[in-house]
């Protein structure tokens, strides 16, 4: 993301490579930084307390038996072994996949790859949904609680996050490199493995932790489309703490998934510092035409893959949403205002859609104001400890914030659990990093003349900020915005511990139409996720149309 | 660079952008807060708005005529808050105990009462009707002064007779047949961690097997092919032959065979079902009112009249349980539903103690 970014930003500004320097950051902003973290800080850290007091003082007892149980092992083996298998299978058919796109131009070649992003904007319960109504018990195999299925659901996932970090590392590579190997007696495909392979490598590698991390943490495919009987150390906290009320076990098993979440961190950070320095790019058009049949029948194999993958699952709520006694009909979508008795909801799925845009509007609004404030600190300290904390609920995961925030809440001297606020808090909490990561590359790229030349001018901090830096980083503001809110609309792991029965969001609201499969809720439940596969899609292409570069909206991680 | 006009727009849109939001927001939360204060005095006036919100599980489906009657009797009208399975219902409570989500919860059961009881989550309360209801269905101690016997059912696997006679087949008629290879991969049961029957009958196999010999059961059950499944629903809409699946043994109530019927609209003279009798499970469900109801008066009238004889009378057709005042049946109810006469049980002190730690070894030969 970043050399990416970088590169086109420098272009724009006709300037060298930035020089960073260390400045001083505005007490506003550290102020902001502190706050955020705290934010952040409490929650895990009532998490983990209740881990270690179980019964309000200090014991071992949740500790020892969690830890005791041979189950426990049994999960996180499979929770490893799911998501490294999910990642193998993702990087397969993705590095190919990004491959075909950097190289070849195509017809509709920006169709197929936004429909390749498509998936990775959409709430997972949505894709979950898709996905159920392909594999559950009204599709065309029931499928749940297999394997295979969650793995092709979160290859439909995380499909975007391959083919955009690899397929901007690979439309960087300089093509002089590969032809020089090629005039020296390289095949084709010694080429690509001598000279392709390894420029490319650490933007896999980078690629394949996040889709592990992310994979890692799965929670809305899994709630969906595991059947009960399939179940990783994320489920396994909600189980616990939604279903046995063994909160405090809940909170170990967090404590064990944090150490994971923060070793795989690591391991990223590891990798993205060397991505950063080993890479030489290119600025000119790296793709052409196919010509031969072979270079065809790999466009057409790529293209295949994207429409199975990510076009057919979308397809098919749209065509559950219409399908009715076996006809084609719009009831289902006339039915969205109107609660349907015995569907486990108590208000009509309209009023949830409506609540989960006021909200997810609020949660976004507050992350990029926050969001913006923290990356200007950041990027005036480069390497600092903020830069890791503010990235840290990208990988913590959704369900222990969730839980942390509702001990946080229950806790005197406030009781905020019947608040509206809480929810909206805990998704802008999400969103931050987002914005953060959208945001920081455009500010550390700008060169440091351009707020030297508005000081020199007499311009103040504030103005040089709004009129300098504002509008330099606006493309990347507008980007951070659009991801906070459909994080926002689709946020579901913190969301369903917080959120009250009588005011669910659309995402929660589709979880519980959907787990009574003898009730009516099934054909609200497909034409809800319609309604916000148009929400995010439409989110994705104004967000593409206003910010992104030829590239179209920067996901690489 | 970008002229300066452009960069108040944008900061003024952003402003705006913001402001629109939070009054939207804001008037979106207004009403809640609205309600929360000014309907506290609950005088004859005030009382044409009035609403008392019901928590309970998903499955359950107020009798419409009844909640009527209610409304006539005391101006105020039900408004029923879903959250979930039995267990999830009550973890939800639970964790929201002290700001409650509701005014009154139904459908606590005998299996998980004693959870509800540990935590501050019900304020005490006697109704008149008490004295009306058998003393075997209350509860003794302190459980019995926060929660309310409503109704009563039994779980009990239910045969679907018409499949094995189709495949000429001998049905099994003891509990202990289950885990017989000829009934390999025909059961459907409920995992007792998220949902109720599940949980009554896993302590119907200890009260049947013994603490000893419950976990052996299981695993020849498990060896059988068992199928476990989150909820009810889940087990019987989509498993169950009779509804369209592929398991002709499912974990279900002594009272579906009549619900078969009823919701056959006609099709249906005769259940394809029967109860396996040995396997049945006694189950009670109580109601109680939550701590820091908003409308305490409210609740208790709800949970008077829930005892009334217009609400025991249209129990059995809204949620095919049996009512706990003596009231008369509905004929389907008299003709097709059997009841064990002397269903499993087990001493409450006794789940009150291992419930968590039976559910905890199950877990862990189960999944």
């Amino acid at each position: 993301m970043r050399s990416l970014t970088e590169q086109g930003r420098g272009v724009r500004l006709g300037a060298e490579p930035p020089v960073r320097t260390r400045r001083r950051a505005s007490p506003l902003g550290v102020f902001v930084v502190g706050a955020v973290f705290v934010m952040i800080a409490l929650p895990i850290a009532a998490v983990l307390l209740r881990a270690v007091q179980p019964d309000g003082v200090w014991g071992t007892e949740a500790v020892t038996r969690i830890l005791g149980s041979p189950r426990t092992w049994r999960l996180i083996a499979v929770t490893v072994a799911q998501a490294l298998a999910s990642c193998t299978l993702t990087i397969a058919v993705g590095v190919p996949v990004a491959w075909v796109f950097s190289r070849f131009r195509f017809p509709a070649r920006s169709f197929f790859r936004a429909l390749a992003t498509v998936p990775f904007v959409l709430p997972s319960v949505v894709i979950g949904a898709a996905f159920a109504s392909l594999l559950g018990p009204q599709g065309l195999v029931d499928a749940r609680g297999t394997w295979w299925a969650i793995l092709v659901a979160q290859l439909c996932f995380n499909l975007a996050v391959v083919v955009r970090t690899v397929g901007a590392a690979l439309s960087g590579l300089d093509p002089s490199q590969e032809a020089a190997a090629r005039m020296l007696g390289d095949s084709p495909f010694q080429a690509a493995r001598r000279v392709v392979l390894p420029a490319v490598l650490p933007a896999i590698s980078a690629a394949a932790v996040v889709v592990f991390l992310f994979c890692f943490t799965s929670f809305g495919v899994i709630v969906m489309l595991g059947g009960g009987s399939v179940t990783t150390v994320e489920v396994e906290i909600w189980t616990r703490a939604t279903r046995q009320f063994d909160i405090s076990g809940a909170a170990v098993l967090c404590a064990i998934q944090l150490v994971a979440v923060l070793a795989t961190l690591s391991i990223h950070a590891r990798i993205s510092r060397k991505r950063s320095t080993s890479f030489s790019v290119t600025l000119q058009r790296t793709d052409r035409m196919p010509r031969t049949l072979w270079e065809w029948s790999a466009v057409g194999a790529a293209v295949t893959v994207v429409i199975i993958v990510c076009g057919l699952p979308i397809a098919a709520l749209f065509e559950r949403s219409l399908e009715v006694n076996g006809g084609i009909g719009f009831e289902h979508w006339q039915r969205l205002g109107s609660a349907a008795e015995g569907t486990g909801l108590s208000i009509d799925p309209l009023s949830a859609m409506l609540n989960s845009l006021l909200i997810a509007t609020a949660a976004s609004v507050a992350a990029v104001f926050l969001g913006v404030a923290s990356a200007r600190v950041i990027a005036h300290r480069p390497g600092g400890s903020a830069d890791r904390i503010l990235l840290l609920p990208v990988g913590v995961s959704a369900t222990t914030l969730g839980l942390g925030f509702l001990l946080l809440a229950g806790r005197p001297p406030f009781d905020l659990r019947g608040s509206l606020w809480l929810v909206p808090v805990a998704q802008a909490l999400v969103a931050i990093p987002l914005v953060v990561r959208s945001v920081l590359p455009a500010l550390q790229s700008l060169p440091p003349s351009l707020d030297e030349a508005g000081q020199l001018l007499g311009v103040t901090a504030q103005g040089r900020f709004w009129r300098i830096e504002l509008p330099a980083i606006r493309p990347a503001v507008i980007a951070g915005a659009g991801l906070a809110f459909v994080a926002c609309l689709g946020e579901f792991g913190a969301t369903v511990f917080l959120v009250r029965a009588a005011r669910p969001t659309a995402p929660v609201a589709i979880e519980r139409l959907l787990s009574r499969p003898g009730g009516a809720g099934f054909g609200q439940a497909m034409a809800l996720s319609c309604i916000l596969v148009l929400f995010c899609a439409t989110v994705l292409l104004l967000v593409d149309w206003f910010a992104a570069g030829d590239q179209g909206l920067d996901l690489s991680f | 660079m970008r002229i300066p006009g452009s960069n108040r727009s944008l900061l003024w849109s952003c402003c705006a952008a913001s402001v629109l939001s939070l009054a939207l927001f804001a008037a979106s939360c207004s009403p809640d807060h609205s309600d929360s204060v000014a309907t506290r005095p609950a005088g004859k006036d005030s009382v044409s708005a009035a609403e008392v919100t019901l928590v309970t599980y998903d499955a359950f489906a107020v009798p419409k005529e009844a909640a009527a009657e209610f409304k006539k009797l005391t101006g105020a009208s039900i408004k029923v808050v879903a959250t979930g399975d039995t267990g999830t219902m009550l973890t939800k409570a639970l964790l929201s105990a002290g700001a409650p989500e509701g005014d009154v919860i139904f459908g606590i059961d005998n299996t998980l009462a004693t959870r509800a009881v540990s935590e501050n989550l019900l304020a005490p309360f006697q109704p008149v009707g008490l004295a009306k209801i058998p003393r075997s269905l209350r509860l003794a101690g302190k459980a019995g002064e926060l929660l309310v016997p409503i109704d009563t059912g039994d779980v009990c696997i239910n045969i679907d007779q018409e499949w094995f006679a189709g495949k000429g087949i001998e049905a099994p008629t003891r509990m202990n047949q289950l885990t017989d290879p000829a009934y390999r991969d025909l059961l459907v049961i409920e995992s007792p961690v998220t949902s109720s029957p599940g949980l009554a009958f896993l302590i119907g196999t200890i009260a049947r097997q013994g603490e000893r010999g419950w976990q052996e059961y299981w695993q020849q059950l498990k060896d059988n092919g068992v199928r476990v499944r989150p909820s009810w629903d889940d087990a019987y809409y989509s498993d169950y032959t009779v509804s369209g699946g592929d398991r002709p043994l499912v974990l279900s109530y002594a009272s579906s065979p009549p619900a078969e019927v009823v919701f056959s609209e006609g099709k249906r003279t005769q259940p394809a079902s029967t109860v396996l009798l040995d396997s049945c499970v006694a189950q009670v469900e109580y109601a109680g009112i939550l701590d820091g109801a908003r409308e305490p008066e409210l609740a208790q009238k709800l949970v008077e009249f829930m005892l009334s004889p217009a609400w025991q009378k249209a129990l059995p057709l809204s949620n095919y349980v049996f009512p706990v005042i003596d009231v008369p049946l509905p004929e389907v109810f008299q003709k097709f539903a059997s009841r064990a006469k002397d269903p499993l049980t087990l001493d409450p002190d006794l789940i009150s103690a291992q419930r968590d730690v039976w559910i905890e070894q199950w877990r862990e030969k189960m999944e």
